[in-house]
């Protein structure tokens, strides 16, 4: 992309009685910084300013909204009030807490916890570099995702949707807690046209609804992101995206490649999340805490040979029409 | 009293969308709106606006929580709504009436009545099949009695023309439908005629009988505005399925009135005439939000401590 993104505001500026430290994240709504407040605590300013509608020249303070721009700016403006008055009523450790919210260089600022530590994207590179065959421990998933299925459940209480879960926006905390972040309800707007709102969606963890238009989003949508991170975090890798897997769907192969590594009843419950159906996936979080905590035996049912077998061939054939494409991609090329 | 609903109206080819709609409820019953501002007579989005928030206005001030008699409301609603167009006409010394078609539901006490002038349509589906749907007041629909041998129509019949509609000088005639008793999962699908003009009824039920309303809705009009190209129609529906299971609840468009409180009115219908797709928020209006978002933090944080 050719387009400038907006610049940060320079170090040590004061806004709203905070001092910014640095920039630490920048997304399609604007930017989020490490600063400081009056008592020296650290804390997540985040600016609305979209980088699609608005531009800031590096050194100054005011942001530049191109006219034509101007009424789709006020809208996202709308959208993040949205956000901080959704989030302003959760209250729970496994949501990111606002703190203020206040006005100033003619944008608004979300004042948030700084939260000290990774997110669960980068435990995940960490872990699968490691070549064991499992990335995670299965305890390790079902408490981390207990802890996210408690936050997402208040959420979804306060008739909200995240819409964009994934390992880059679950946080986990240096003492050991899983928090969700980005609640960018202004991206959902941000792509508004006409009289349809397009949510921008991440590929892998976003459900086949989010890539129809207006299609009926519900908890079922952040389900499937949920199982796609647990996906994840079994396979180190993302699951392929949903418009994919309606033409063919590879998930259950790759599940079945964890059998016996990973508890029956988790991969079935992975499944069961990614459901490319929403009403197949379960309906609430409360349904899916349920099962993710049941307690018991877990089984684990290892491959037969037949299957082993049945499943190198498939790769071998997969391998070969992929080399045999490759080969007569390479003879076109001269053309 | 719980259903889905899901209302969605675009543009056509069309200069401009003359299409309007809405839905209220109290914590016992619901209305649902929606009007097509005719053509060929001047501001037909007006007309189609004024009905909307005349009929609500008169819902909000009777429906406590319900209507009496839906029957006689729609009667005096429906009346209040034309002669309310005629005014605006008259103090504006039009030389013509704007204009406007109607369909609305009133559905309370399990029951749902219906009323409709003009073309544009209700339809009524149980279990993927229609029940029921309103006949238009055009000459085509009222002369195609199958009872009847079928009328030689000229070609190119112009499906538009009608005998009746709101804002005319002359009175005008709707038909009243009602009570009809509900079951859990009746789909009921007001829409103008730019759905029903590309798309075949059969395809419309079909539609509606098979999906949630919130997905069966947005691809019925994507589906008409594609089928209808470059010169389609506007297009608006507005889709309501009764009583949706607890188990399905959804974050968008699920209504239950259950937990609202008595002397409680919501409405989509909007007031002002103008196409407000974008209402700009003021200096006032973004003051008052940050206002509200700290009072919120304020109050959680002390619900915590």
């Amino acid at each position: 992309m050719s387009k400038v993104k907006p610049a940060p505001l320079p170090p040590d500026t004061t806004i709203g009685g905070y001092r910014i430290i640095r920039k630490v994240a920048a997304g399609g709504f604007g930017l989020v910084y490490l600063a400081l407040d009056a008592d020296g605590q650290r804390v997540a300013v985040k600016e609305y300013l979209p980088s699609s509608l608005a531009t800031r020249a590096p050194g100054e303070l005011l942001p530049q909204v191109q006219p034509e721009k101007l009424s789709l700016y006020r809208l996202g403006l709308k959208s993040f009030f949205e956000e901080g008055r959704s989030l302003a009523q959760i209250s729970h450790p496994s949501v990111v807490s606002v703190l203020n919210f206040f006005r100033e260089n003619e944008t608004v600022y979300m004042v948030m916890n700084y939260l000290e530590g990774a997110a669960l994207q980068d435990f995940i590179v960490t872990a699968r570099d490691l070549k064991q065959s499992k990335v995670f421990r299965e305890s390790t998933i079902r408490s981390l995702f207990d802890e996210i299925l408690r936050g997402l459940r208040i959420v979804h209480q306060h008739k909200m949707l995240h819409l964009d879960i994934k390992p880059a926006n679950i946080f986990i905390t240096d003492d050991n807690k899983s928090v969700l972040i980005d609640f960018g309800a202004a991206r959902e707007v941000l792509s508004k046209e006409g009289n349809f709102i397009r949510p921008m969606y991440t590929p892998g963890f976003a459900a086949p609804e989010m890539y129809r238009r207006d299609a009926s989003m519900g908890p079922w949508t952040d389900i499937y992101a949920i199982g796609a991170c647990i996906y994840a975090c079994m396979q180190g890798y993302p699951p392929n995206e949903a418009p994919q897997r309606l033409e063919k769907d590879r998930i259950a192969v790759a599940l079945a490649r964890l059998r016996g590594v990973y508890s029956d009843n988790l991969i079935e419950v992975v499944e069961w999340c990614m459901s490319l159906d929403p009403l197949s996936r379960p309906q609430s979080v409360f349904a899916l805490q349920k099962e993710l905590s049941r307690e018991g035996e877990r089984r684990y049912t290892k491959l037969s040979v037949g299957e082993k077998v049945r499943m190198q061939f498939d790769t071998m054939v997969t391998d070969t029409k992929r080399s045999v494409l490759g080969v007569a991609n390479v003879g076109a090329k001269p053309k | 009293m719980k259903f889905s609903v899901f209302q969605v109206s675009r543009k056509g080819g069309r200069e401009k969308n003359e299409d309007r709609m809405g839905y209220c409820y109290t914590k016992s019953s619901g209305l649902f709106l929606l009007a097509d501002g005719m053509g060929g007579h001047p501001e037909g989005e007006v007309a189609a606006q004024m009905v909307l928030q005349t009929i609500s206005a008169l819902y909000q001030k009777e429906a406590k929580p319900e209507i009496g008699d839906p029957v006689a409301f729609f009667n005096m609603a429906i009346m209040a709504a034309h002669r309310q167009i005629l005014r605006y006409a008259a103090e504006r010394h039009l030389m013509d009436t704007p204009r406007t078609t109607l369909v609305a539901a009133i559905v309370q006490g399990g029951m749902a009545h219906w009323v409709h002038c003009g073309d544009s349509r209700l339809y009524f589906v149980r279990h993927g099949e229609l029940l029921a749907r309103t006949r238009d007041h055009s000459y085509i629909e009222q002369h195609q009695d199958h009872s009847r041998p079928e009328v030689v129509l000229p070609e190119r019949f112009n499906r538009n023309v009608l005998y009746t509609c709101l804002g005319s000088p002359t009175k005008p005639v709707f038909d009243v439908t009602g009570p009809v008793p509900l079951q859990q999962g009746d789909r009921i699908l007001l829409c103008s005629d730019g759905l029903w003009g590309s798309l075949e009824d059969s395809e419309i039920v079909y539609q509606l009988g098979q999906k949630p309303v919130g997905t069966a809705a947005p691809e019925l009009v994507e589906r008409a505005l594609f089928k209808a190209g470059a010169h389609s129609d506007n297009v608006t529906v507005i889709a309501m399925e009764w009583e949706t299971p607890d188990s399905f609840e959804s974050t968008r468009g699920n209504i239950s009135t259950d937990t609202i409180e008595d002397g409680v009115f919501a409405s989509t219908v909007q007031a002002g005439w103008l196409d407000s797709g974008v209402d700009d928020l003021d200096d006032a209006a973004i003051e008052r939000s940050i206002a509200e978002i700290n009072e919120a933090i304020r109050r959680s944080a002390a619900r915590k401590a």
